[in-house]
């Protein structure tokens, strides 16, 4: 186990100035306390350093936003040169232009694009755009889908306002087209929009692609009933196809939200819509004091060019493929039903006889301990700034791992 | 914010007042544990007695052992000896907050006024316990744990938190610090707990590691740490950090627990 003696003592002193030291999704307790840096001092290529200086390969990739590396000088040149010379102005820069043309050139069926911060911004204005343009209410969403931290969104525990805010969101399992069809049944005639991630990455389970059948039933229930369908790419983006994780699914939806992997972790986000919703969207007093910094839209341009110099979805793939396999392949010799879930390029390991989690908290635990950053609870990214190299030694640990977990479980060892 | 008992709904007072009650009955259970000057005041059969609060349901219960109880009579010396009851919540919640109120001791048996003059004193027994910073922190861990969870199983029910209950898995959590154990067990929207978890069964995945698993497992790491978190003067999310709790296994059942601890402990912030 590596020292974290400077990361505890940070976090003692954040404890009296910050709610909870560290809060919401990257507090402590939803890796594992002991085994898991608290704070990082920086970030190369696929590996990031902690402020005791512990080096990890990672697989969390600033929560998907590094897509092609931290510290890539492709993207970091521009951006830094445009931070010398200023970077939230009174009006946008000519980039903005520029980015908004790429994406609405790349993004399949979408026409426009508004720029904002947080992919919440993002899945709260579509939302909204929605509902003034139909005119309509209710927002249908899948049970344990996360879409942002707003009070229509969130898992907060407040029902004071969540329940207000929530009383016109209605849920289903996703996948499920019957009770898909059972929802918009029940609410006919007050749907005003179906928002969807392109697969489903709950925290805490397996990850589920949808089938052919659910994407046609959404489309075919949202035309119908005269409600937008949302694809939320949030989480996704970039890593399955390039025109948007609707392409690879085979989706046609009216809005789509992008963020994190679209500027490699500078802060900006995107709202993109057909043209339908053009004139709803134009007619919204939309605004934020940072919305329109230079810096993140000059990374998010030169991230766009630099994830298909290093390759694209094709090498995401690809080594995602072999990272799969191999954790696969590792876990059944040490007699356990590993299963990675999930497209490659965004994987997640979780273990069939043990819903409880126990087996991804140790085996994260014991990766963590050899160097390698994977979160017991949510699922991996795949970058291009990984290498075949970081892959093998990730594996090699990974085969330590589960060799590990065995004495301590009573997994039959099959080799 | 404050929030005054004058401002709860309907509901809000009874779950406020069967809280009480629960919280009032455990402590006594737990000071009759701790100090035998106590034990000894009280009749040598024991003590059984209920807490009633009209129109909040079901009457709660005392039932202290008595060792010294011979076999044949120990059935007759567990039957309640008083029923304390209380004709509404605001009653309830005025009295066992040691404020002026209306009660009503209405006998069952002999030893009824021994009974009420035990829970009298037993209660500010554990209200002297808690305050008392020479009190062993053993004691003071135990008296806080079975607060918090039984609290917990005091308010489950309630429709404020059904929303949030509907999201959390169900299953069962073992809470221990140092050889205090106890099993709570979320199902729907309901809670319950009991003592000596290692008796009560697990699931096929905490059977698959080890035998004894629940499906998640919260401990403290000491008498002091638990002190510290269940008293509020150290944040949960803080003490995981910290190292001073740890959890296991079924993470998204233990955090929808605590945002029934958020709860409960609005509940004891209200104003009379
Ligand atoms: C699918 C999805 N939507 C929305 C969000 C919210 O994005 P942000 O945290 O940037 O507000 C996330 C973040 O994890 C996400 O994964």
């Amino acid at each position: 186990m590596s020292d974290f003696s400077a990361s505890k003592a940070y976090f003692e002193r954040a404890a009296k100035v910050i709610p909870g030291g560290i809060y919401g999704s990257k507090s402590p307790g939803f890796l594992v306390p002991g085994h898991f840096p608290y704070y990082l001092s920086r970030g190369a290529g696929s590996h990031i350093f902690d402020v005791d200086g512990n080096e990890f390969i990672d697989y969390l990739c600033g929560y998907g936003s590094q897509i092609v590396g931290y510290g890539n000088p492709a993207v970091d040149g521009p951006a830094l040169e445009q931070a010398r010379k200023g970077d939230l102005l009174n009006q946008p820069h000519p980039a903005m232009v520029e980015l908004a043309e790429r994406l609405v050139a790349l993004v399949e069926g979408m026409n426009w694009a508004v720029f904002v911060k947080n992919g919440t911004d993002a899945t709260t204005l579509a939302t909204s755009i929605a509902r003034a343009d139909t005119g309509k209410q209710i927002i249908v969403a899948a049970d344990g889908a996360y879409h942002g931290a707003a009070n229509w969104c969130s898992t907060n525990v407040f029902p004071v306002f969540t329940h207000a805010e929530q009383r016109d969101v209605r849920f289903f399992p996703y996948n499920d087209v019957a009770a898909l069809e059972a929802r918009f049944a029940e609410e006919r005639g007050k749907i005003a929009c179906l928002i969807l991630t392109p697969y489903h990455h709950p925290t805490y389970k397996p990850q589920q692609l949808p089938t052919p059948e659910f994407i046609q039933a959404a489309e075919r229930l949202c035309r119908d009933e005269g409600a937008w369908f949302i694809i939320d790419d949030i989480r996704a983006n970039f890593r399955l196809d390039a025109r948007g994780s609707h392409v690879y699914f085979g989706a046609h939806p009216d809005l789509v939200t992008i963020g994190k992997a679209l500027a490699n972790g500078y802060p900006i986000s995107v709202l993109m819509g057909s043209e339908k919703l053009r004139k709803t969207a134009s007619s919204f007093f939309i605004t934020g004091t940072y919305w329109m910094s230079a810096v993140p839209m000059i990374a998010s341009l030169a991230t766009l060019g630099e994830m298909e110099r290093m390759g694209g979805t094709a090498r995401l793939a690809q080594l995602g493929g072999m990272l799969r396999e191999g954790l696969e392949r590792f876990g059944r010799e040490a007699g356990f039903g590993a299963r990675v879930s999930g497209p490659s390029a965004i994987p997640y390991l979780t273990f069939d006889e043990d819903p409880n989690l126990y087996l991804n908290q140790r085996f994260c635990a014991a990766m963590a301990d050899r160097g390698v950053f994977m979160h017991p609870h949510h699922n991996w990214f795949i970058s291009l700034a990984h290498t075949e190299d970081d892959i093998a030694r990730t594996l090699e640990a990974a085969r330590e791992a589960f060799r590990e977990l065995v004495p301590k479980t009573g997994a039959r060892h099959v080799q | 914010m404050k929030v005054h008992f004058a401002q709860l709904n309907q509901e809000e007072q009874r779950v406020l007042a069967r809280l009480k009650a629960t919280l009032a009955l455990r402590l006594a259970e737990k000071a009759w544990d701790a100090d035998p000057a106590l034990r000894q005041s009280a009749s040598a059969r024991g003590v059984a007695m209920k807490i009633g609060v009209g129109g909040a349901g079901s009457s709660m219960s005392l039932d202290v052992p008595a060792e010294a109880v011979p076999e044949p009579e120990k059935a007759r010396a567990r039957r309640p000896s008083l029923k304390l009851y209380f004709p509404s919540a605001e009653a309830a919640v005025k009295v066992l907050s040691g404020a002026k109120g209306f009660a009503i001791p209405l006998p069952l048996r002999g030893g009824a006024f021994s009974a009420l003059g035990f829970f009298k004193r037993a209660s500010s027994r554990a209200t002297e316990l808690l305050r008392d910073p020479a009190t062993p922190a053993e004691i003071k861990a135990k008296l806080l744990l079975a607060a918090t969870l039984f609290g917990l199983q005091a308010i489950a029910g309630e429709s404020y938190l059904a929303r949030r209950m509907r999201i959390v898995p169900d299953g069962t959590v073992r809470v221990r610090v140092e050889d205090i154990e106890y099993i709570v067990i979320k199902n729907g929207n309901s809670i319950k707990v009991q003592k000596n978890a290692s008796a009560h069964a697990t699931t096929s995945a905490g059977n698959f590691l080890e035998p004894t698993l629940a499906d998640a497992e919260l401990s403290f790491a000491d008498y002091r740490s638990a002190i510290e978190v269940l008293s509020g003067a150290r944040q949960a999310v803080v003490a995981l950090g910290s190292g001073q709790v740890r959890i296991e296994g079924l993470l998204p059942l233990v955090q929808g627990l605590f945002a029934v601890l958020d709860r409960l402990s609005w509940y004891l912030g209200v104003e009379l």
